[in-house]
């Protein structure tokens, strides 16, 4: 049981010497014309320029550097083209649509002119969106996927919701750099091996 | 011999009727046993074997959907080898089925499918070639060959409840297909039938095809609101595109047990889009408060026909309504002789007779519900139909056994001489008796062009029938006689086991002619049109002067052919103001139009009930609990029929005022997907009568109104009357339908 209890899973970890809070109102006052007196704001800017001069920066200088995301990472839909003929993978069968918990993805069908079902219109409210990505799963196509682009702000509500923005653009196609998702929903590696052929005697 | 067996399913003492199916009696009692092809309004296709039992002491495996049970048997309906029967087949089904679900028109409704999960059959372990299907475009009906699992229900319902006989299968085993019957195209009504029936996506609607997913829609249960029929549909609504207003997408029906036509399943968005401002408001009440009559057309509801008798008890006006008013004579005249309200006969009584006589009417395109209780009857029981027309009509040909063509304006005369037939040897008072032993037959049989060998024939193949019903269409309601008409109709159920259907012509005339007190029509000033023309029109279709909403955007009830009073609700929200509106500014207050159901005239065999107590479904095994049946109301009969006038004579071009396949009246002309044929059909004979030849644009003057039209030739007529739609030109549908005319060839 002991070693259950004994939350200090490292060594490493070790109490910050912290004075006790005041509890009167002398103790209180005391605390404030001390903290007055120090010029504490001069200790912070002291080790800010220490650290400039020594160049030693531990952050991202964000927005010109980016941190690289995560394959699985759940930001803006995207919406795929079948490798083979760089056609939409969307087959309009509805399911993101039903399955959306937040309702945000409405989309309208119809038949095209060589008979087959073509989506007419998509839209994804990103103001609703919870990029839970039960759209992405439930798609059978691999059609809607989420990309890495979270940056979500824009001069116009509608510069994301929009079908032809979130289409792998047929450049991207040809110079093949369009991304497959691997978050939830996608092909498992080796799923090959495990299809199963429909018998073909003849 | 008692008529009830009984036996056992699953170690459960069931009854079954004499007659019933094992697999009906396991229904009705709640015992699952799985099916593909069978449809409960048609006699069992057989073409699945999914509905196998054991029964014991019998070898191998029974067929459960035509095979009644003896006395005492044991069925099983569920042991392993009966599941591997079953999955097997669902195995066959599954071969080479297209993997489309996703963007089947099905989506999930699919029986297939079901079934597929059921039986777990998760991968294909027969094989086959796959062969070529080609798709096919029939118009409104889409086919899909390759979709299709053959279970035949289509042929089924479209040859057995429907009558067009328009489909077949190609027998060729894995290549069957389903094709039209003689044709290359699809040639029937497009009833829509065979898209209803379809478990999976193989037959559909061209026009909703891709459009939504079934669970996308909302289903608001409705009575179809283009003929008296009252068939029970579903409105299927939904978002329009991404954003817009909700529309109609499709009617669906529950066609295990009822049938639907054409216009009810393709005519849904007669929806009025115009909305009338406060300003037409205070004009429309200005035009009311000051004037002397309002003509109204019977497309509106029980509920509306009470405002508007309010309305005239408050205001002084007159109600016109031509067609209910007629109706309402023929109704008064045939209770002056029963001494009830109501005729006995019913669409049921109409499918279980077998024997039926129709007259004066042309019953598929005058009311396809009819039709379809006729068909039913025919294929069902073998029933003899007389169709009684002066009139062939080539859709009904594989429906009727006897032909009686009488000529135009005689059907008084052709009434008598079926009386005289059917009560040769009722028992009736002595006066009565004295009028058919005065009857000039001769006279009668010579001027109607009926002999006497016509009506030996008829009463022959009757001679066994248990269930015997008379129909009557318009073209009586509508006759100069009618009253008298009534009165013969009323002896031939009062003195024979015929039970008596009157066909009213619109939705609800019935309920119009029950509820409303109605004046004959006159031509003064100061008439407000209610649907119908006038100085001033309110009207839910069309222009008008203040707009009201449609059928489909009110809740109410109707009163069908049945006699049953049917709810009806609202598919889609109209923003503008209603009757109620307007009659609640003119004094007749009331919140909502439906407070009134409850306080339709008791006297006419209303019931108190309020309209949210009203039900409208089918049970699962297909009683219907729609609405409710008038109550009978019984009044006193003092009246003695009249002599028969002297039969008019129509000689010459004459018109007969109908409607081609699935158009009725101004709503369905709206419609986007049915077909408007505006033409006038005649047969050769009739062109070479008129000296008009195909597709000359001809005059008809009928009285005082000229109209011009099309000529086209209809091989599939003959004689000299030619076809003249009324749908797109209101032309009063009171009238009697057939009409001299003179026919010009304008240039």
């Amino acid at each position: 049981m002991e070693q259950f209890n004994n939350r200090n899973v490292s060594n490493e970890y070790f109490l910050v010497d912290i004075e006790d809070y005041p509890t009167d109102g002398w103790g209180k006052f005391k605390r404030v014309v001390k903290r007055t007196f120090r010029a504490e704001l001069f200790v912070g800017l002291w080790v800010v320029l220490r650290e400039m001069i020594k160049f030693d920066i531990h952050t991202v200088s964000y927005p010109e550097e980016k941190m690289p995301i995560g394959p699985r990472y759940r930001a803006v839909h995207e919406m795929k083209r079948l490798w083979e003929s760089d056609a939409e993978r969307c087959i309009g069968c509805g399911l993101c649509e039903k399955i959306c918990i937040s309702n945000c993805i409405r989309m309208d069908t119809k038949i095209d002119a060589e008979s087959r079902k073509e989506v007419s219109e998509y839209t994804i409210n990103l103001g609703r969106c919870i990029y839970c990505g039960y759209c992405a799963e439930v798609c059978p196509e691999l059609a809607i996927t989420h990309g890495g682009e979270y940056e979500n702000a824009s001069e116009q509500r509608e510069q994301f919701i929009d079908f032809k923005t979130m289409l792998t653009p047929l450049e991207a196609m040809k110079a093949g750099t369009q991304l497959e998702f691997e978050g939830f929903g996608a092909i498992t590696p080796h799923e090959d091996e495990r299809v199963k052929k429909t018998p073909l005697a003849y | 011999m008692s008529n009830l067996i009984n036996f056992k399913i699953d170690g459960i003492s069931v009854e079954a009727k004499r007659g019933e199916t094992i697999l009906n009696v396991a229904r009705k009692n709640d015992i699952y046993i799985p099916t593909m092809c069978y449809i409960s309004k048609t006699t069992p296709c057989a073409s699945c074997r999914m509905c196998v039992v054991e029964a014991g002491g019998v070898d191998g495996f029974v067929l459960s959907c035509n095979t009644p049970p003896t006395e005492g048997i044991e069925i099983t309906t569920n042991t392993p080898a009966l599941e591997l029967e079953r999955t097997n087949i669902m195995k066959l089904y599954d071969v080479n089925h297209p993997l489309e679900c996703g963007v089947c028109d099905k989506s999930g409704e699919c029986d297939l499918q079901n079934k597929t999960l059921e039986f777990n059959v998760s991968r294909q372990s027969f094989s086959a070639r796959d062969q070529f299907r080609e798709t096919k475009d029939w118009g409104l009906i889409g086919y899909e060959a390759s979709l299709c699992i053959l279970c035949e229900k289509c042929v089924h319902v479209c040859n057995e409840v429907i009558g067009d006989d328009a489909i077949e299968v190609k027998f060729g085993g894995y290549s069957s297909v389903i094709i039209p019957k003689n044709s290359e195209v699809l040639d029937c009504t497009f009833c829509g039938e065979c898209i209803a029936v379809c478990p999976v996506g193989a037959l559909v609607s061209t026009n909703f095809k891709y459009s939504a997913n079934a669970w996308e829609l909302s289903q608001i249960p409705a009575t179809c609101a283009h003929c008296s029929g009252g068939c029970p549909l579903e409105y299927e609504t939904r978002h329009t595109s991404i954003n817009g207003d909700d529309s109609i997408y499709r009617v669906k029906n529950n066609f295990e047990y009822t049938s639907l036509c054409g216009a009810g399943r393709f005519g849904f968005d007669f929806d009025n889009k115009n909305v009338s401002d406060e300003l037409a408001f205070l004009r429309a009440k200005e035009a009311l408060m000051s004037a002397k009559a309002i003509r109204f057309s019977s497309m509106i509801t029980n509920e509306e026909a009470h405002i508007l008798n309010l309305l005239k008890q408050k205001l002084g006006l007159k109600l016109f309504n031509e067609d209910a008013r007629k109706y309402q004579e023929f109704m008064h005249s045939y209770s002056s002789i029963s001494s009830k309200l109501h005729y006995s006969g019913s669409l049921d009584a109409i499918k279980q007779a077998d024997a039926a006589i129709i007259i004066g009417s042309k019953v598929a395109t005058d009311n396809p519900a009819v039709r379809y209780a006729l068909t039913t009857a025919a294929k069902h029981n073998g029933a003899k139909i007389v169709y009684a027309h002066p009139i062939e009509d080539a859709l009904m040909q594989n429906t009727i056994t006897q032909l009686m063509k009488y000529e135009v304006g005689t059907e008084e005369g052709v009434m008598a001489l079926l009386a005289n037939a059917i009560l040769a040897d009722a028992d009736m008072s002595e006066s009565e008796r004295v009028f058919f032993d005065d009857l000039d037959l001769g006279y009668l049989g010579a001027e109607s062009n009926i002999g006497e060998e016509e009506f030996e024939f008829m009463m022959k193949s009757f001679s066994r029938a248990q269930n015997r019903v008379l129909i009557i269409g318009s073209d009586i309601i509508s006759h100069k006689r009618s009253k008298n008409i009534a009165k013969l109709a009323a002896m031939i159920e009062k003195y024979s086991s015929f039970s008596l259907v009157v066909i009213p012509n619109d939705v609800n005339t019935l309920g119009v002619s029950l509820i409303c007190e109605l004046d004959a029509d006159e031509n003064i000033d100061a008439v407000v049109g209610y649907n119908a023309k006038g100085d001033f029109t309110i009207s839910s279709v069309g222009s008008a002067d203040f707009y009201v909403g449609a059928l489909n955007q009110q809740e109410g009830t109707f009163v069908s052919v049945d006699n049953r009073v049917l709810p009806t609700n609202v598919a889609l929200s109209y923003e503008g103001y209603t009757l109620n509106d307007l009659a609640s500014a003119c004094g007749v207050e009331a919140k909502n139009t439906v407070d009134y159901t409850a306080e339709l005239s008791k006297n006419s065999g209303f019931k108190a009930v309020e309209f949210d107590k009203l039900e409208n479904f089918l049970s699962k095994h297909g009683d219907d609990s729609r609405g409710y049946i008038l109550d009978e109301i019984f009044c006193e009969a003092n009246a003695e029929l009249e002599e028969i006038e002297d039969l008019p004579e129509f000689n010459g071009t004459i018109i007969y005022h109908s409607n081609p396949v699935l158009q009725f009246n101004a709503y369905t002309n709206k419609t986007k997907q049915l077909e408007r044929d505006t033409t006038l059909r005649g047969s050769a004979q009739f062109a070479a009568a008129a000296k008009i030849s195909d597709g000359d644009k001809i005059e008809m003057t009928f009285n005082s109104r000229v109209l011009q039209r099309e000529f086209k030739l209809d091989c599939e007529l003959k004689g000299t009357i030619a076809l003249n739609p009324t749908f797109d030109d209101a032309l009063d549908s009171s009238r009697y339908r057939f009409e001299k005319t003179k026919i010009v060839r304008v240039v």
